[in-house]
């Protein structure tokens, strides 16, 4: 990155927070991810920008690329009902809340090696403190979930494990 | 397609709600960007997804997980050619730090390591460089992997974790040439512009081995059938692993290592690891199994036409369509049973796109009476691999390769 377009999207981060502040009144973690962001995206340019500042391009044997500056969509689904601070406090700095919501009912051994995931292999700065009340929200919602199809004798309902995909 | 909803059908959010009642509430929340909802038949549920088009450059998306973005494509899609619109096509991110915009100017693709020459490559110079073509499936690992029973955790995706594409791009061969591979290299490491949401958190990155990486097939690309690849997709270039699964398909590709010892990052020693057996396949529950790195495509097929869960009206003779995908290799076969898998009948295939592409087959089929009517299609690949009746299963949910039915009444 030039000098210049880091120039610019330093102060172009400070306009996207500012921006950010502004509309999402709810958005206080929203803004700490918007911000980590712009201290780590190198080609990160302000949305401001995008309806102004014509996009570059670059051509060569017959194929021109253009640059993208786009928005992601806002992220408004939080966890909700009984136990949602912990969730929303702890979880989404990561990912969205319908990751977990999707799930299907797994047991509170998967749930627990998932948590553990998160927290070993991810990183996720998760107090010990808030791990139960984690758990406790997760389980409760498996638990709303009707039992697996046709699982096999003596199965667990399913296998956390460090896989991904 | 494993049940007797319309997997990837659209309904509107009333009759939805009114068959949903199994949800929880917290499930059926939904956003203010998606009014359409899908039921993806997941067994055991939660199956309601909302439909959205609130990612720029793509529409009609199934809202898996919105950040970082887990995108499905309907079934519908398949139906109308093998190659998938990009707007259409499926999206995967494993960390949530992506960047929203890319400036093609200073964009540099490196290639370091055990190499003679690095390089720092500008997408002119790589605009400038031989072009290969190829169309190719990508599909996710874990395509399919929310109909594994018993269920596991892991995205829930029903069959829309693939697509097809004309790629353009330049052999990574070429790109390993110009920087000179040193004797003693072993694999070749990728990873892109995105970056862990926890800076002590692993990197995404993923390797081949150096022989698979200089066969001449994995590309650099740059185009996607056409165009531009959607940022979504990895603008402004990824990597193409022909047959192989899309984690190795690093996307915003700007790092290329040559390394001169096995790649022991956590993405490769121990995520998106396989049971090694044939299919992937252990007994549900079963721990302890050596484990290998996922790698080629198995041979998979679906009815798209008619679409599951349809009412179709009666008559003699159905035409029944689909598309099938050989995986690692072509094409060869695609049967067609009306009759839970007891007689098969040779569909006609489509024009060949090559072997790493999406096929289409057709058939009319006689048909029995009015009623339930459960159609299969069953790919046999060029290499002589035939799906089978019974569902793989594993822990993470990877390589379902079975042969699928879809569902649908007569009368």
């Amino acid at each position: 990155m030039t000098g210049k377009a880091k120039t610019a999207s330093m102060a172009g981060s400070v306009l996207k927070l500012s921006t950010l502040a502004a509309v999402y009144v709810i958005g206080v973690l929203l803004a700490r991810q918007a911000f980590q962001d712009s201290l780590t995206e190198p080609a990160a340019l302000p949305p401001a920008t995008q309806a102004t500042a014509p996009l570059s391009r670059v051509t060569a044997g017959g194929v021109t690329l253009t640059s993208v500056n786009i928005d992601f969509p806002n992220d408004d689904q939080p966890y909700t009902g009984p136990g949602a601070e912990v969730m929303n406090a702890n979880c989404t700095a990561c990912h969205s809340a319908n990751m977990a919501l999707n799930q299907p009912r797994l047991s509170p051994a998967d749930w627990k090696a998932e948590v553990d995931k998160m927290r070993g292999t991810y990183k996720a700065t998760v107090a010990d403190k808030d791990v139960p009340a984690i758990l406790k929200y997760l389980n409760a919602m498996s638990a709303r979930l009707p039992a697996d199809g046709a699982p096999a004798p003596g199965a667990p309902s399913g296998s956390a494990s460090s896989a991904s995909g | 397609m494993n049940g007797a909803h319309g997997s990837g059908g659209v309904s509107n959010r009333r009759d939805f709600l009114l068959r949903a009642g199994v949800f929880g509430a917290a499930s059926l929340a939904t956003s203010a960007w998606a009014d359409q909802l899908v039921d993806l038949a997941l067994p055991g549920g939660p199956s309601a997804r909302p439909l959205t088009d609130a990612f720029v450059g793509k529409d009609g998306m199934i809202l898996q997980r919105t950040r970082p973005p887990l995108l499905e494509t309907p079934m519908s899609v398949f139906d109308q050619g093998v190659f998938t619109p990009n707007d259409r096509f499926f999206v995967r991110w494993h960390w949530a730090n992506i960047p929203t915009a890319v400036d093609v100017t200073s964009f540099r693709l490196a290639v370091r390591g055990h190499v003679g020459r690095p390089l720092s490559i500008t997408l002119a110079q790589l605009l400038a460089m031989p072009r290969v073509q190829l169309a190719a499936i990508n599909q996710c690992s874990g395509n399919s992997r929310g109909l594994f029973q018993p269920r596991v955790a892991g995205g829930q995706w029903a069959h829309g974790a693939m697509g097809n594409a004309k790629w353009v791009g330049v052999s990574l061969r070429y790109i390993l040439d110009l920087a000179g591979v040193q004797a003693g290299a072993t694999a070749v490491r990728f990873s892109g512009l995105d970056e862990p949401v926890v800076p002590t958190g692993p990197k995404f990155a993923k390797s081949l081995a150096i022989d698979h990486a200089r066969d001449g097939e994995v590309m650099v690309a740059f185009l996607m059938n056409g165009e531009q690849l959607p940022l979504l997709n990895g603008f402004p270039v990824r990597l193409i692993v022909p047959g192989w699964y899309s984690t190795y398909w690093v996307k915003m590709l700007n790092d290329i290592e040559v390394l001169d010892q096995p790649d022991d990052n956590y993405w490769m020693a121990r995520a998106y690891k396989i049971p090694d057996t044939p299919l992937a396949n252990v007994a549900p529950g079963a721990k302890g199994f050596p484990a290998v790195p996922i790698n080629r495509m198995i041979p998979r097929a679906w009815v798209t036409n008619p679409v599951d869960g349809a009412r179709v009206a009666m008559q003699p003779r159905l035409s029944v369509g689909g598309i099938a995908m050989g995986g690692d290799a072509g094409v060869a076969k695609v049967d067609v049973s009306a009759d839970h898998g007891r007689s098969w009948t040779a569909a006609s295939l489509g024009p060949d796109e090559g072997k790493y592409s999406f096929r289409r087959f057709d058939l009319t089929a006689p048909v029995p009476g009015p009623g339930p009517l459960a159609l299969m299609a069953r790919c046999t690949n060029t290499a002589g691999v035939v799906q089978s009746l019974t569902p793989n299963w594993n822990p993470g949910g990877f390589m379902r390769g079975c042969i699928e039915t879809t569902h649908v009444v007569l009368g």
